[in-house]
Protein backbone atom coordinates (compact mmCIF):
# COMPACT_ATOMS: atom_id res chain seq x y z
CA UNK A 1 0.00 0.00 0.00
CA UNK A 2 2.74 2.29 1.12
CA UNK A 3 4.84 1.46 -2.23
CA UNK A 4 1.58 2.13 -4.45
CA UNK A 5 1.24 6.03 -2.15
CA UNK A 6 4.91 6.30 -2.85
CA UNK A 7 4.25 5.76 -6.91
CA UNK A 8 1.48 7.89 -7.36
CA UNK A 9 3.43 11.38 -7.32
CA UNK A 10 6.34 10.47 -9.89
CA UNK A 11 3.73 8.50 -12.10
CA UNK A 12 1.74 11.42 -12.42
CA UNK A 13 4.21 13.88 -13.47
CA UNK A 14 5.87 11.43 -15.92
CA UNK A 15 2.24 11.06 -17.53
CA UNK A 16 1.53 15.14 -17.74
CA UNK A 17 5.22 15.35 -18.57
CA UNK A 18 4.62 12.28 -21.65
CA UNK A 19 0.98 14.08 -22.91
CA UNK A 20 2.99 17.61 -22.90
CA UNK A 21 5.28 16.44 -25.10
CA UNK A 22 3.10 14.14 -27.16
CA UNK A 23 1.47 17.40 -27.78
CA UNK A 24 3.80 19.60 -28.25
CA UNK A 25 2.43 21.65 -25.75
CA UNK A 26 6.34 23.10 -24.86
CA UNK A 27 8.54 22.98 -27.80
CA UNK A 28 9.82 19.36 -28.07
CA UNK A 29 13.40 21.08 -28.19
CA UNK A 30 13.12 22.61 -25.10
CA UNK A 31 11.33 19.56 -22.99
CA UNK A 32 12.09 16.12 -24.85
CA UNK A 33 9.65 13.40 -23.99
CA UNK A 34 10.26 11.20 -20.67
CA UNK A 35 10.89 8.14 -22.50
CA UNK A 36 13.73 9.78 -24.27
CA UNK A 37 15.00 11.75 -21.59
CA UNK A 38 15.48 8.11 -19.71
CA UNK A 39 17.09 6.88 -22.73
CA UNK A 40 19.24 9.17 -22.68
CA UNK A 41 20.46 8.94 -19.09
CA UNK A 42 20.53 5.00 -19.59
CA UNK A 43 23.10 6.08 -22.82
CA UNK A 44 24.99 8.65 -20.82
CA UNK A 45 25.09 6.04 -17.79
CA UNK A 46 26.45 3.23 -19.55
CA UNK A 47 28.82 4.65 -22.03
CA UNK A 48 30.52 5.59 -18.78
CA UNK A 49 30.82 9.11 -19.71
CA UNK A 50 28.90 10.57 -16.54
CA UNK A 51 31.46 7.89 -14.34
CA UNK A 52 33.82 10.93 -13.28
CA UNK A 53 31.59 13.46 -13.21
CA UNK A 54 28.95 11.16 -10.81
CA UNK A 55 32.47 10.30 -8.74
CA UNK A 56 33.02 13.98 -8.53
CA UNK A 57 30.53 15.34 -7.41
CA UNK A 58 29.55 12.81 -4.64
CA UNK A 59 32.87 12.73 -2.88
CA UNK A 60 32.82 16.95 -3.34
CA UNK A 61 29.49 16.44 -1.36
CA UNK A 62 30.75 13.63 0.80
CA UNK A 63 34.13 16.09 2.06
CA UNK A 64 31.93 19.24 2.32
CA UNK A 65 29.29 17.26 4.59
CA UNK A 66 31.92 15.76 6.69
CA UNK A 67 33.49 18.61 7.22
CA UNK A 68 30.07 20.36 8.42
CA UNK A 69 29.48 17.91 10.81
CA UNK A 70 32.87 17.60 12.25
CA UNK A 71 32.81 21.53 12.92
CA UNK A 72 28.64 21.88 13.29
CA UNK A 73 27.74 19.43 15.92
CA UNK A 74 30.87 20.10 18.23
CA UNK A 75 29.79 23.51 18.13
CA UNK A 76 25.98 23.28 17.73
CA UNK A 77 26.57 21.15 21.16
CA UNK A 78 28.62 23.42 23.06
CA UNK A 79 26.81 26.82 22.38
CA UNK A 80 23.42 25.07 22.97
CA UNK A 81 24.67 24.14 26.64
CA UNK A 82 26.03 27.83 26.94
CA UNK A 83 22.63 29.70 26.12
CA UNK A 84 24.57 33.21 26.73
CA UNK A 85 27.38 32.08 24.73
CA UNK A 86 24.84 31.00 21.75
CA UNK A 87 22.62 34.27 22.52
CA UNK A 88 25.99 35.86 21.40
CA UNK A 89 26.05 34.63 18.54
CA UNK A 90 22.74 34.24 17.54
CA UNK A 91 22.69 36.95 15.80
CA UNK A 92 25.94 36.37 13.34
CA UNK A 93 24.76 33.01 12.54
CA UNK A 94 21.08 34.26 11.34
CA UNK A 95 22.96 36.84 9.25
CA UNK A 96 25.67 34.34 7.82
CA UNK A 97 22.68 31.94 7.05
CA UNK A 98 20.51 34.37 5.35
CA UNK A 99 23.42 35.40 2.80
CA UNK A 100 22.69 33.43 -0.41
CA UNK A 101 26.08 31.30 -0.23
CA UNK A 102 26.02 32.19 -4.08
CA UNK A 103 26.91 35.44 -2.98
CA UNK A 104 29.89 34.03 -1.00
CA UNK A 105 31.38 32.54 -4.64
CA UNK A 106 33.82 35.39 -5.23
CA UNK A 107 35.38 35.66 -1.63
CA UNK A 108 35.74 31.80 -1.37
CA UNK A 109 37.40 31.78 -4.49
CA UNK A 110 39.36 34.55 -3.52
CA UNK A 111 40.72 32.91 -0.37
CA UNK A 112 40.93 29.14 -1.63
CA UNK A 113 41.67 29.29 -5.13
CA UNK A 114 39.29 27.81 -8.21
CA UNK A 115 40.19 23.98 -7.26
CA UNK A 116 38.00 21.86 -5.63
CA UNK A 117 38.96 23.66 -2.29
CA UNK A 118 36.55 26.49 -2.78
CA UNK A 119 33.62 24.46 -3.72
CA UNK A 120 34.27 22.18 -0.94
CA UNK A 121 34.47 25.15 1.41
CA UNK A 122 31.13 26.95 0.36
CA UNK A 123 29.29 24.11 0.57
CA UNK A 124 30.72 23.05 3.74
CA UNK A 125 30.44 26.89 5.39
CA UNK A 126 26.75 26.74 4.40
CA UNK A 127 25.85 23.47 5.72
CA UNK A 128 27.96 23.93 9.05
CA UNK A 129 25.78 26.96 9.92
CA UNK A 130 22.21 24.97 9.55
CA UNK A 131 24.09 22.35 11.52
CA UNK A 132 25.09 24.35 14.01
CA UNK A 133 21.51 26.16 14.50
CA UNK A 134 19.88 23.04 14.83
CA UNK A 135 22.00 21.15 16.95
CA UNK A 136 21.99 24.17 19.50
CA UNK A 137 18.35 24.63 19.36
CA UNK A 138 18.20 20.67 20.51
CA UNK A 139 20.27 20.96 22.88
CA UNK A 140 18.29 24.00 24.39
CA UNK A 141 14.81 22.58 23.65
CA UNK A 142 15.39 19.44 25.63
CA UNK A 143 12.91 18.01 27.76
CA UNK A 144 14.38 19.11 31.17
CA UNK A 145 12.65 16.67 32.79
CA UNK A 146 15.52 13.90 31.93
CA UNK A 147 18.19 16.52 33.43
CA UNK A 148 16.64 16.90 36.90
CA UNK A 149 15.82 13.10 37.20
CA UNK A 150 19.70 12.82 36.39
CA UNK A 151 20.86 15.46 38.71
CA UNK A 152 19.20 14.31 41.48
CA UNK A 153 20.71 10.50 41.30
CA UNK A 154 23.86 12.92 41.61
CA UNK A 155 25.21 12.74 37.93
CA UNK A 156 27.85 15.95 37.20
CA UNK A 157 27.04 18.55 34.65
CA UNK A 158 29.14 16.63 32.22
CA UNK A 159 28.00 13.38 32.72
CA UNK A 160 24.52 15.26 32.30
CA UNK A 161 25.18 16.38 28.75
CA UNK A 162 27.15 13.25 27.96
CA UNK A 163 23.95 11.20 28.66
CA UNK A 164 21.02 13.64 28.53
CA UNK A 165 21.46 16.71 26.35
CA UNK A 166 23.22 15.19 23.31
CA UNK A 167 20.56 11.75 22.81
CA UNK A 168 18.01 14.89 23.78
CA UNK A 169 19.09 16.66 20.79
CA UNK A 170 19.87 14.24 18.47
CA UNK A 171 16.06 14.29 16.82
CA UNK A 172 16.73 17.90 15.85
CA UNK A 173 20.19 17.74 15.26
CA UNK A 174 19.16 14.95 12.33
CA UNK A 175 16.69 17.30 10.77
CA UNK A 176 19.27 19.67 10.52
CA UNK A 177 21.88 17.19 8.72
CA UNK A 178 18.96 16.45 6.64
CA UNK A 179 19.09 19.29 5.69
CA UNK A 180 22.67 19.88 4.89
CA UNK A 181 22.96 17.55 3.36
CA UNK A 182 20.46 18.37 0.51
CA UNK A 183 22.06 21.57 0.46
CA UNK A 184 25.61 20.64 -0.13
CA UNK A 185 24.43 18.80 -2.96
CA UNK A 186 22.83 22.00 -4.39
CA UNK A 187 25.51 24.36 -3.89
CA UNK A 188 27.90 21.86 -4.90
CA UNK A 189 25.94 21.67 -8.43
CA UNK A 190 26.24 25.29 -8.65
CA UNK A 191 29.79 25.43 -7.77
CA UNK A 192 30.63 23.09 -10.61
CA UNK A 193 28.36 24.96 -12.80
CA UNK A 194 29.65 28.67 -12.14
CA UNK A 195 33.28 28.28 -10.35
CA UNK A 196 34.47 25.94 -13.21
CA UNK A 197 36.16 22.11 -12.97
CA UNK A 198 37.17 19.86 -15.48
CA UNK A 199 34.39 17.37 -13.93
CA UNK A 200 31.06 17.21 -11.95
CA UNK A 201 27.17 16.87 -12.91
CA UNK A 202 26.92 20.82 -12.48
CA UNK A 203 29.73 21.16 -15.21
CA UNK A 204 28.19 18.80 -17.63
CA UNK A 205 24.98 20.50 -17.34
CA UNK A 206 27.17 23.43 -18.68
CA UNK A 207 28.71 21.62 -20.98
CA UNK A 208 25.03 20.17 -22.53
CA UNK A 209 23.96 23.62 -22.53
CA UNK A 210 26.76 25.10 -25.03
CA UNK A 211 26.27 22.58 -27.34
CA UNK A 212 22.53 22.62 -27.48
CA UNK A 213 21.96 19.01 -26.07
CA UNK A 214 18.97 19.94 -23.97
CA UNK A 215 18.33 15.81 -23.91
CA UNK A 216 21.66 15.77 -22.19
CA UNK A 217 20.53 18.22 -19.59
CA UNK A 218 17.29 17.32 -18.71
CA UNK A 219 19.13 13.65 -18.51
CA UNK A 220 21.42 14.79 -15.46
CA UNK A 221 19.49 16.93 -13.98
CA UNK A 222 17.20 13.99 -13.49
CA UNK A 223 20.46 11.68 -12.33
CA UNK A 224 21.29 14.86 -9.85
CA UNK A 225 17.46 14.76 -8.62
CA UNK A 226 18.10 10.49 -8.44
CA UNK A 227 21.26 10.82 -6.49
CA UNK A 228 19.44 13.68 -3.85
CA UNK A 229 16.80 11.26 -3.21
CA UNK A 230 18.88 8.24 -2.70
CA UNK A 231 21.35 10.18 -0.40
CA UNK A 232 17.99 11.44 1.74
CA UNK A 233 16.63 7.85 1.59
CA UNK A 234 19.63 6.24 3.01
CA UNK A 235 20.13 9.08 5.75
CA UNK A 236 16.77 8.91 6.33
CA UNK A 237 17.39 4.92 6.90
CA UNK A 238 20.41 6.12 9.01
CA UNK A 239 18.43 8.44 11.35
CA UNK A 240 15.41 5.52 12.26
CA UNK A 241 17.99 3.05 13.32
CA UNK A 242 20.08 5.93 15.65
CA UNK A 243 17.15 7.55 16.85
CA UNK A 244 14.42 5.04 16.86
CA UNK A 245 12.59 6.47 19.95
CA UNK A 246 11.86 9.51 18.15
CA UNK A 247 8.43 9.38 17.25
CA UNK A 248 7.08 5.98 19.08
CA UNK B 1 12.33 8.26 67.08
CA UNK B 2 15.14 10.34 64.53
CA UNK B 3 14.54 13.70 62.86
CA UNK B 4 15.03 12.40 58.97
CA UNK B 5 13.80 15.89 57.53
CA UNK B 6 12.57 19.21 59.03
CA UNK B 7 10.87 22.20 57.54
CA UNK B 8 10.72 25.52 59.16
CA UNK B 9 8.70 28.46 58.13
CA UNK B 10 8.85 27.67 54.57
CA UNK B 11 7.56 30.10 52.06
CA UNK B 12 7.30 29.78 48.57
CA UNK B 13 5.24 32.18 45.77
CA UNK B 14 4.79 31.43 42.34
CA UNK B 15 4.26 35.00 40.74
CA UNK B 16 1.04 36.28 42.39
CA UNK B 17 0.11 33.08 43.65
CA UNK B 18 1.30 32.04 47.56
CA UNK B 19 1.35 28.51 48.02
CA UNK B 20 3.25 28.45 51.70
CA UNK B 21 3.24 31.13 53.60
CA UNK B 22 4.62 29.53 56.69
CA UNK B 23 4.84 25.94 56.42
CA UNK B 24 6.53 23.67 59.50
CA UNK B 25 6.23 19.96 60.10
CA UNK B 26 9.12 17.13 60.60
CA UNK B 27 9.53 13.84 59.54
CA UNK B 28 11.17 11.39 61.48
CA UNK B 29 13.16 8.66 60.14
CA UNK B 30 11.69 5.68 58.68
CA UNK B 31 8.29 7.19 58.35
CA UNK B 32 6.03 6.44 55.40
CA UNK B 33 4.30 9.79 54.89
CA UNK B 34 1.55 10.55 52.48
CA UNK B 35 0.53 14.06 51.44
CA UNK B 36 -2.63 14.53 50.84
CA UNK B 37 -4.39 17.74 49.40
CA UNK B 38 -5.97 19.39 46.86
CA UNK B 39 -4.60 20.17 43.46
CA UNK B 40 -1.89 23.51 43.66
CA UNK B 41 -1.85 23.19 47.50
CA UNK B 42 2.25 22.88 46.63
CA UNK B 43 2.79 18.60 47.16
CA UNK B 44 5.35 18.38 44.04
CA UNK B 45 6.43 21.54 45.01
CA UNK B 46 7.60 20.65 48.86
CA UNK B 47 9.05 17.27 47.07
CA UNK B 48 10.67 19.52 44.44
CA UNK B 49 11.94 22.74 47.29
CA UNK B 50 13.47 19.56 49.87
CA UNK B 51 15.19 17.59 46.27
CA UNK B 52 16.56 21.19 45.15
CA UNK B 53 14.94 21.34 42.22
CA UNK B 54 13.30 24.84 42.71
CA UNK B 55 14.18 27.96 45.00
CA UNK B 56 12.69 28.23 48.61
CA UNK B 57 11.73 32.13 49.01
CA UNK B 58 12.08 31.62 53.05
CA UNK B 59 12.40 29.72 55.75
CA UNK B 60 14.74 26.51 56.34
CA UNK B 61 14.54 22.72 55.71
CA UNK B 62 17.18 19.98 56.42
CA UNK B 63 17.51 16.69 55.65
CA UNK B 64 19.54 14.76 57.66
CA UNK B 65 22.88 12.52 56.54
CA UNK B 66 21.62 13.32 52.46
CA UNK B 67 23.54 11.89 49.60
CA UNK B 68 22.12 11.39 45.93
CA UNK B 69 23.48 7.70 46.65
CA UNK B 70 21.18 7.04 48.69
CA UNK B 71 17.92 9.21 47.50
CA UNK B 72 15.55 8.55 44.56
CA UNK B 73 12.74 10.52 43.56
CA UNK B 74 10.19 9.21 41.20
CA UNK B 75 8.73 11.54 39.34
CA UNK B 76 4.93 11.88 38.49
CA UNK B 77 5.32 12.30 34.40
CA UNK B 78 7.41 8.82 34.37
CA UNK B 79 6.99 8.64 30.70
CA UNK B 80 9.50 11.91 30.67
CA UNK B 81 11.77 10.55 32.88
CA UNK B 82 12.83 6.94 31.60
CA UNK B 83 15.59 7.29 28.98
CA UNK B 84 13.93 6.42 25.71
CA UNK B 85 17.29 6.04 23.93
CA UNK B 86 18.13 3.32 26.44
CA UNK B 87 16.69 -0.29 27.28
CA UNK B 88 14.52 -0.76 30.11
CA UNK B 89 17.52 -2.97 31.73
CA UNK B 90 20.00 0.68 30.90
CA UNK B 91 17.01 2.36 32.32
CA UNK B 92 17.13 0.32 35.47
CA UNK B 93 20.96 0.23 36.06
CA UNK B 94 21.34 3.79 35.48
CA UNK B 95 21.58 5.50 38.59
CA UNK B 96 23.90 2.06 39.62
CA UNK B 97 26.07 3.47 36.10
CA UNK B 98 26.28 7.09 37.38
CA UNK B 99 27.26 6.19 40.70
CA UNK B 100 30.06 4.42 39.25
CA UNK B 101 29.01 0.71 40.58
CA UNK B 102 31.08 -2.51 39.86
CA UNK B 103 29.22 -4.55 37.67
CA UNK B 104 28.85 -6.94 40.32
CA UNK B 105 26.58 -4.82 42.49
CA UNK B 106 24.89 -4.01 39.57
CA UNK B 107 23.96 -7.80 38.64
CA UNK B 108 22.98 -8.27 42.55
CA UNK B 109 20.91 -5.11 42.65
CA UNK B 110 18.80 -5.78 39.51
CA UNK B 111 18.27 -9.40 40.51
CA UNK B 112 17.13 -8.00 43.43
CA UNK B 113 14.91 -5.23 42.05
CA UNK B 114 13.07 -8.01 39.38
CA UNK B 115 12.74 -10.46 42.67
CA UNK B 116 10.88 -7.52 44.84
CA UNK B 117 8.79 -5.90 41.82
CA UNK B 118 8.34 -8.79 40.29
CA UNK B 119 9.54 -7.78 36.41
CA UNK B 120 8.28 -9.63 33.96
CA UNK B 121 8.95 -7.13 30.95
CA UNK B 122 11.33 -7.96 28.21
CA UNK B 123 14.16 -6.02 30.05
CA UNK B 124 16.26 -5.91 26.21
CA UNK B 125 12.46 -3.95 24.86
CA UNK B 126 12.55 -0.58 25.04
CA UNK B 127 9.87 1.94 27.15
CA UNK B 128 8.32 3.07 23.93
CA UNK B 129 7.29 -0.50 23.91
CA UNK B 130 5.45 -1.04 26.81
CA UNK B 131 3.05 -0.31 27.89
CA UNK B 132 2.34 2.65 30.57
CA UNK B 133 1.47 0.55 33.59
CA UNK B 134 4.65 -1.32 32.56
CA UNK B 135 6.64 2.01 32.01
CA UNK B 136 5.73 3.17 35.24
CA UNK B 137 7.05 -0.38 36.98
CA UNK B 138 10.57 0.54 35.12
CA UNK B 139 10.60 3.94 36.58
CA UNK B 140 9.59 2.21 40.03
CA UNK B 141 12.13 0.13 39.56
CA UNK B 142 15.19 2.16 38.66
CA UNK B 143 14.04 4.58 41.71
CA UNK B 144 14.61 1.27 44.11
CA UNK B 145 17.73 0.09 42.53
CA UNK B 146 20.25 1.93 44.21
CA UNK B 147 18.36 1.11 47.85
CA UNK B 148 17.87 5.07 48.62
CA UNK B 149 16.93 5.38 52.68
CA UNK B 150 15.09 8.61 51.12
CA UNK B 151 12.45 8.21 49.02
CA UNK B 152 10.09 10.74 47.14
CA UNK B 153 7.39 9.42 45.22
CA UNK B 154 4.69 11.49 43.30
CA UNK B 155 1.96 9.77 42.13
CA UNK B 156 3.08 6.75 41.51
CA UNK B 157 -0.09 4.68 40.86
CA UNK B 158 -1.65 6.96 38.10
CA UNK B 159 -1.16 4.80 35.40
CA UNK B 160 -1.91 1.94 36.59
CA UNK B 161 -5.42 -0.23 36.69
CA UNK B 162 -6.30 -1.33 40.00
CA UNK B 163 -4.93 -4.76 40.25
CA UNK B 164 -1.76 -3.34 39.08
CA UNK B 165 -1.93 -0.74 41.62
CA UNK B 166 -2.71 -3.17 44.95
CA UNK B 167 0.45 -5.08 43.68
CA UNK B 168 2.69 -2.06 43.17
CA UNK B 169 1.64 -1.16 46.86
CA UNK B 170 2.62 -4.80 48.04
CA UNK B 171 6.22 -4.17 46.44
CA UNK B 172 5.87 -0.48 47.75
CA UNK B 173 5.49 -2.74 51.11
CA UNK B 174 7.89 -5.77 50.75
CA UNK B 175 10.73 -3.21 50.45
CA UNK B 176 9.65 -0.95 52.85
CA UNK B 177 9.86 -3.38 54.87
CA UNK B 178 12.64 -4.79 54.32
CA UNK B 179 14.95 -1.36 54.64
CA UNK B 180 13.35 0.83 56.20
CA UNK B 181 13.82 4.00 53.94
CA UNK B 182 11.99 7.29 54.75
CA UNK B 183 8.92 7.35 52.07
CA UNK B 184 7.15 10.80 50.80
CA UNK B 185 4.81 9.69 49.00
CA UNK B 186 2.03 12.32 47.13
CA UNK B 187 -1.29 11.03 46.00
CA UNK B 188 -4.66 12.19 45.35
CA UNK B 189 -6.31 8.68 46.70
CA UNK B 190 -7.42 8.56 50.05
CA UNK B 191 -7.07 4.59 49.92
CA UNK B 192 -3.84 4.79 48.58
CA UNK B 193 -2.94 7.34 51.63
CA UNK B 194 -5.04 5.09 54.32
CA UNK B 195 -3.29 1.79 52.90
CA UNK B 196 0.41 2.53 52.30
CA UNK B 197 1.43 5.84 54.86
CA UNK B 198 2.05 5.66 58.55
CA UNK B 199 1.59 9.77 58.46
CA UNK B 200 -1.21 11.44 56.72
CA UNK B 201 -0.13 15.05 56.35
CA UNK B 202 -3.24 16.58 55.02
CA UNK B 203 -3.28 20.18 53.48
CA UNK B 204 -5.56 22.88 53.33
CA UNK B 205 -6.10 24.68 49.69
CA UNK B 206 -2.79 27.56 49.32
CA UNK B 207 -2.11 29.04 51.13
CA UNK B 208 -1.25 25.76 52.21
CA UNK B 209 -1.70 25.05 55.54
CA UNK B 210 -1.50 21.73 57.40
CA UNK B 211 -5.06 20.88 58.69
CA UNK B 212 -4.09 17.59 60.58
CA UNK B 213 -1.92 14.70 60.69
CA UNK B 214 -3.28 11.42 61.20
CA UNK B 215 -1.13 8.39 62.35
CA UNK B 216 -1.93 4.85 61.15
CA UNK B 217 -0.36 2.85 63.21
CA UNK B 218 -1.48 -0.55 61.56
CA UNK B 219 1.34 -2.97 61.28
CA UNK B 220 2.85 -3.60 57.49
CA UNK B 221 2.05 -5.78 55.59
CA UNK B 222 -1.02 -4.28 54.73
CA UNK B 223 -2.88 -6.64 52.87
CA UNK B 224 -6.11 -6.35 51.57
CA UNK B 225 -7.77 -8.00 54.35
CA UNK B 226 -6.80 -4.28 56.15
CA UNK B 227 -8.80 -2.67 52.60
CA UNK B 228 -11.87 -3.99 54.41
CA UNK B 229 -11.12 -4.12 58.09
CA UNK B 230 -12.68 -1.50 60.23
CA UNK B 231 -9.02 0.47 60.82
CA UNK B 232 -9.09 1.30 57.66
CA UNK B 233 -12.34 2.69 57.32
CA UNK B 234 -11.73 4.97 60.10
CA UNK B 235 -8.70 6.31 58.92
CA UNK B 236 -9.78 6.93 56.07
CA UNK B 237 -13.02 9.01 57.73
CA UNK B 238 -10.13 10.42 59.29
CA UNK B 239 -8.62 12.13 56.39
CA UNK B 240 -11.82 12.66 54.67
CA UNK B 241 -13.49 14.70 57.56
CA UNK B 242 -9.78 16.54 57.34
CA UNK B 243 -9.94 17.16 53.81
CA UNK B 244 -13.67 18.40 53.55
CA UNK B 245 -12.38 21.00 56.37
CA UNK B 246 -9.72 22.20 54.50
CA UNK B 247 -11.72 22.59 51.65
CA UNK B 248 -14.53 23.97 53.02
CA UNK B 249 -16.85 21.31 51.24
Amino acid sequence: MKVKNFLIGPFIIFILWFFISKFNLINNFFLPGPFETIKELITLIFSGELTKDIISTILRMLFAFIISLFIGIPLGLFLGSHKRIYESCEFLIDFFRSIPSTALFPLFLLIFGIGDNSKIAVAAFASTLIIIFNTAYGVMNSKKSRELAVRLMGATRLQRFRLISFWESLPQTFIGLRTALSLTLIIIIVTEMFIGTYSGLGRRIIDFQYVYNIKGIYAVILLTGIIGYLVNAIFIFLEKKVIHWHGN
Amino acid sequence: MAVAISIKNLKKSFKEKEIFKDLSFQINKGDFVALFGPNGSGKTTILNILSNLIEKDSGEFEIKDFKHDNFSYIFQNYRDSLLPWKNNYENIIFPLKIQKKSDKEIENSIKEIQKIFNINSNLNSYPYELSGGQQQMIAFARGFINKPNLLFIDEPFSALDYENNLLLRKHLQDYYIKYKPTILIITHNIEEAAHLANKIIIFSKNPTEIIDIIDNQENYPRNISFLKSNNFYKIKDEITSAFQKGANL
